[in-house]
């Protein structure tokens, strides 16, 4: 059985939100990376940290309950709002803050944005 | 000088794609000035806020001065934000906002003017025509 480690993710330069601590479980492995060009370099980093599972959410999907953490590269109002109102936490790679018709369900426990990779430091 | 600005030889059709779903939250947030599209093969969890497309030429996303055809409307765009291009060739997803703003937002704005925006059918072909 693998063992899952924490991680902690600070808002990068310009973001909002968070901190966020991320921690796998067996029922909820999956780093899930929804964004351009597959695996994106921060979901990643979450992953090798954690020991979570990464999985590109535009190849296919996994039930929100077995999703640690989703990683979007939301650079408009869509995405941001999506995963916070399934209470999914979620991490942002663009400096993006609340907006659009979603805004209400976007909160600092769910949500921290303008993460690099070295915003992801070991718990 | 005729002024006519409506010489097709001059454009070029740079996106076309036929909507194959409209989510069930999409005129709310037509109502709000914001018009979301997705690859129809984009998640689920996004599905409900999204106009579900699928694209027959995918050449380059929308610039300003641009004219994009929702159905049988024009819309003019205004400005177009800098990860514009990637997100509408890599996932079929724009954000179209009706803020009338000349510089974007948001990295993902493509600004329009302020009510130009309509919810579209399925069926419908949306098209960026380019105007050099």
């Amino acid at each position: 059985m693998p063992e899952y480690k924490s991680v902690t993710i600070a808002k990068g330069r310009g973001g909002w939100g968070g901190p966020l601590t991320i921690t796998p479980t067996d029922g909820k492995p999956y780093i899930y990376s929804v964004t351009g060009g597959g695996i994106h370099p921060v979901a990643q980093r979450i992953a090798d940290l954690t020991g979570g599972t990464p999985f590109d959410g535009f190849k296919s999907s996994k039930p929100f309950d077995q999703i640690a953490v989703a990683v979007i590269d939301c650079g408009g109002t869509a995405r941001v709002g999506v995963y916070p109102m399934k209470k999914v936490l979620t991490v942002d790679v663009h400096a993006t803050s609340p907006a659009g018709p979603l805004a209400q369900f976007i909160t600092e426990e769910l949500f921290v944005s303008g993460v690099k990779p070295d915003d992801v430091q070991q718990t | 000088m005729t002024g006519s600005d409506s010489d097709d030889r001059n454009t070029v059709v740079v996106y076309e794609t036929t909507v194959t779903r409209v989510g069930e939250q999409v005129p709310a947030f037509v109502d709000a000035g914001i018009l979301i599209l997705f690859a129809a093969e984009s998640p689920e969890e996004l599905h409900p806020i999204s106009v579900l497309h699928s694209a027959q030429t995918s050449i380059a996303g929308p610039v300003v001065g641009d004219i994009v055809q929702i159905g049988d409307v024009d819309i003019p765009v205004l400005a177009a934000g800098s990860v514009v291009h990637d997100n509408l060739l890599n996932l079929g997803h724009v954000d179209f906002k009706a803020d009338g703003r000349t510089e974007p937002k948001l990295p993902g704005d493509v600004c329009v003017p302020k009510g130009s925006l309509q919810t579209p059918q399925a069926g419908q072909v949306i098209r960026v025509i380019h105007r050099p």
